[in-house]
């Protein structure tokens, strides 16, 4: 796309109920992923490098994360001239039955699009983590024959739960509507439901008019709500989406789509492709591995200082595995510590976690150990103090 | 106070590795470039201005530089500056010497009207605080300060060397003595009031007593003239990276975990400017020992005692050991790397084999390719 013609919506308002409690104080769009990347480095590198210049960011009840994350938007090229990235807080509990608060959300959204003067949105979800090629579904939309086009990937029935979000497909490869997968009743291919990948692609005039009749309408809705609407009247185009898909909305999910980063494929397809996923360069010195160190199958962030074992992890930047530990099958957040002879096997770690000396905590592939933020554990039985941030 | 980097020398020294980039920008440490030391030393010594005068080989130095944003030097009104030579109706302004530059750039330095000026050059690791030389220079009413580091007796040879009295006043300056009567090395590291110093340039430019050097014409002239010269002793990690053999101590060094230089300290960070690569990967086969490993690296084989920089790819069955890797190399399957240093870009194909001594530090160029590597 040329500069400018296409603009973006990203609304971190996502649901986190079963991801908690790593979403304790952070929206589903910072949480930490594969080592190295917060979720919403995926949309923001794809918009990037589809030369998009101004997104919209609608924040969470935490919105801390995400702005210390983003600050100017330098990292994706949205701090230039013109264009940005607009930040919108978070209304106090969305109190939409105060007419005032309901105005200032269409309101909000119609002054972005206006100023924005592109000929094109596109709004997309951060819990999806997949590297699109954002020009490519705008050429779908521009070849396409409905006014809306989402994207989504197929996906074996047995990879979803029921509540996730599909497409219902017509014969002719349009959507029909965005229906949980236990209510998809459309023309599936060899047993593969469309997974709805929460992209929506629309013209900006096309929006502006959604949203000025929505809020001249008696009873209030969401753009999601709004966006799902146009998809039951248009038959939307829908763009099929084939590369490395992972939706993070349950703990076990999350780690799953880590784990998966270990595989050579998705780890090739997800981080090196043509389009780089870009994130906030942290400066950290180089990681450490001492000579009783032992490192098999794991990927590693910068800064670490390893004097134990690590195999088939993933460890953020910063950890510190002390000597005669072992750290097996688990995910190691920023900052934590895996203390002197103390195994930790099927486990997350969030930031800042202390593991003590000598403790042996293991969880199961089917269900993970969590230790949260900052959380202090130096007893046998797993237990320990979470530390108020 | 404004601060000046020298960073426009050839390094011959370096051999191959300065064929086609000047010494500053060499890779150093796994993430870092020499000259990112120099440059966090300002910013963490609140010298917010500084120019850097380049000539030979620019182009990797200016691409990493850039504005200074990724030191924190791209303050409004202050910030880094390139300086390259150029021509003007009086002629060209290549630079013939470390005095010769400043000469040539006295616009630039009368543009921030700077009281004090602090010369750097752009090719040491150390880390040190230049506020407190200023503080010492302020405090002995000095019109130069120059930062010395005191070396083992018999090193001394090798380099300039203060002589003082002791009120640390410099008496005498030797360049290169056979017979050294103290060991306080000069670490080329000056600060000079400014005024003082463009009269000096100028009056030497006018008349045909051209200054071209700062240690051979502009010390021994202050000196004679009796200017308040002061030694200021250093006492850090300081290393001098201008030969193969140095440049590969100084990066074994950095690998040990309690190297004086101390770079994990939070309180003085060392930055550089990075791209966002993914994560390093050791796959199962990787066999990784007392090294250092950064983002972007996929490890199959054996590592070493060795620092491996940003992007570089090592295939299974190879050794790589008491080595520095500098970025985006690829070596090959089943390959032996021992005792060396192998430039950016370079391709080392299967089977092969770089060993070097630990007194003969074997090189593959920037960009240089060995053998093949056999397409999987």
């Amino acid at each position: 796309m040329r500069k400018g013609d296409l603009a973006a919506i990203i609304d971190l308002n996502e649901k986190d109920n079963q991801i908690q409690p790593l979403t304790a104080a952070r929206p589903i769009g910072t949480l930490p992923f594969a080592g190295r990347y917060r979720l919403i480095d995926f949309p923001l590198s794809s918009l990037d490098h589809a030369n998009v210049r101004s997104v919209a960011i609608f924040l969470p009840k935490s919105g801390r994360s995400v702005t210390d994350h983003i600050r100017s938007g330098s990292t994706w090229n949205m701090d230039q001239i013109t264009g940005g990235i607009f930040t919108y807080p978070y209304m106090a509990g969305r109190d939409y039955e105060d007419p005032e608060l309901r105005a200032r959300y269409y309101d909000d959204y119609l002054q972005f699009l206006r100023k924005s003067s592109a000929q094109y949105t596109i709004i997309m979800g951060t819990q999806n983590v997949a590297n699109v090629d954002v020009d490519a579904i705008v050429a779908y939309h521009q070849a396409g024959e409905s006014p809306v086009t989402t994207a989504y990937k197929n996906l074996p029935e047995t990879a979803m739960q029921p509540e996730d979000l599909t497409l219902d497909m017509t014969e002719l490869g349009t959507a029909s509507s965005v229906v949980p997968a236990s209510e998809n009743r459309g023309h599936l291919k060899e047993g593969k439901i469309p997974a709805f990948m929460d992209i929506y692609l629309i013209g900006t005039i096309d929006l502006i008019d959604l949203l000025v009749d929505a809020s001249e309408a008696p009873t209030f809705k969401r753009l999601p709500q709004i966006m799902r609407e146009a998809v039951l009247q248009n038959n939307a185009n829908a763009f099929e989406y084939t590369g490395f898909l992972a939706k993070l909305n349950t703990i076990q999910r999350y780690y799953d789509a880590n784990m998966s980063m270990l595989e050579d494929q998705n780890y090739q397809a997800l981080l090196y492709s043509a389009n780089s996923i870009e994130t906030k360069n942290k400066n950290e010195i180089p990681t450490y591995f001492s000579t009783e160190s032992k490192v098999t199958n794991s990927l590693l962030g910068t800064g670490d200082f390893i004097e134990g074992d690590v195999n088939h992890s993933i460890l953020f930047r910063n950890v510190h595995i002390h000597r005669d530990a072992l750290v097996d099958h688990s995910i190691v957040m920023q900052g934590s510590k895996v203390g002197t002879g103390s195994s930790v096997k099927y486990a997350i770690l969030d930031k800042g976690v202390i593991i003590g000396p000598n403790l042996a905590l293991e969880g199961t592939p089917e269900e993970p150990l969590v230790f949260s933020k900052n959380q202090k554990v130096f007893q046998p039985d797993g237990k320990g103090v979470t530390a108020r941030a | 106070m404004l601060g000046i980097i020298l960073a426009g020398g050839q390094g011959t020294r370096l051999g191959k590795l300065t064929k086609t980039t000047a010494k500053p920008s060499v890779p150093f440490g796994g993430r870092y470039r020499i000259i990112d030391f120099t440059l966090s030393n300002l910013a963490n010594s609140g010298v917010n201005t500084a120019g850097v005068i380049t000539q030979y080989q620019p182009l990797e130095l200016n691409r990493h530089i850039q504005n200074g944003a990724s030191w924190g030097l791209n303050e409004r009104g202050a910030g880094v500056t390139i300086l390259q030579p150029y021509a003007s109706s009086e002629g060209e302004k290549f630079f013939e010497g470390t005095a010769h530059a400043i000469y040539q750039n006295i616009a630039y330095i009368d543009s921030y009207n700077p009281q004090y000026l602090l010369i750097l050059s752009g090719d040491h690791i150390y880390k040190m605080d230049y506020q407190a030389m200023l503080d010492y220079h302020k405090s002995k009413k000095a019109s130069l300060t120059v930062a010395v580091m005191p070396v083992a007796k018999d090193e001394a040879k090798r380099f300039g060397i203060m002589n003082t009295d002791d009120t640390d006043r410099i008496i005498e300056f030797e360049e290169k003595p056979a017979k050294p009567k103290s060991n306080l090395a000069s670490m080329g590291i000056y600060i000079f009031n400014w005024p003082t110093l463009k009269q000096y340039l100028t009056e030497s430019y006018a008349t045909d007593g051209a200054m071209e050097d700062f240690g051979h014409d502009v010390i021994p002239a202050y000196l004679t003239h009796n200017e308040a010269s002061y030694a200021y002793a250093f006492r850090g990690y300081w290393k001098d990276v201008g030969t193969i053999q140095s440049l590969w101590e100084a990066n074994m060094e950095f690998l040990n975990p309690n190297n004086p230089l101390n770079i994990g300290n939070r309180n003085w960070r060392i930055f550089s400017q990075n791209e966002a690569l993914p994560p390093m990967f050791l796959t199962k086969t990787a066999k990784v020992s007392g090294s250092m490993i950064v983002d972007g690296c996929y490890v199959a084989g054996a590592i070493q005692h060795s620092i491996l920089s940003q992007n570089v790819k090592i295939g299974e069955g190879s050794v790589i050991k008491d080595s520095m890797i500098m970025p985006n190399a690829v070596i090959g399957k089943n390959v032996t790397v021992d005792h060396a240093i192998v430039g950016e870009n370079a391709i080392i194909g299967d089977n092969g084999k770089v060993i070097g001594k630990p007194n003969e530090i074997s090189v593959v160029g920037y960009g240089e390719v060995l053998g093949r590597t056999e397409k999987e």
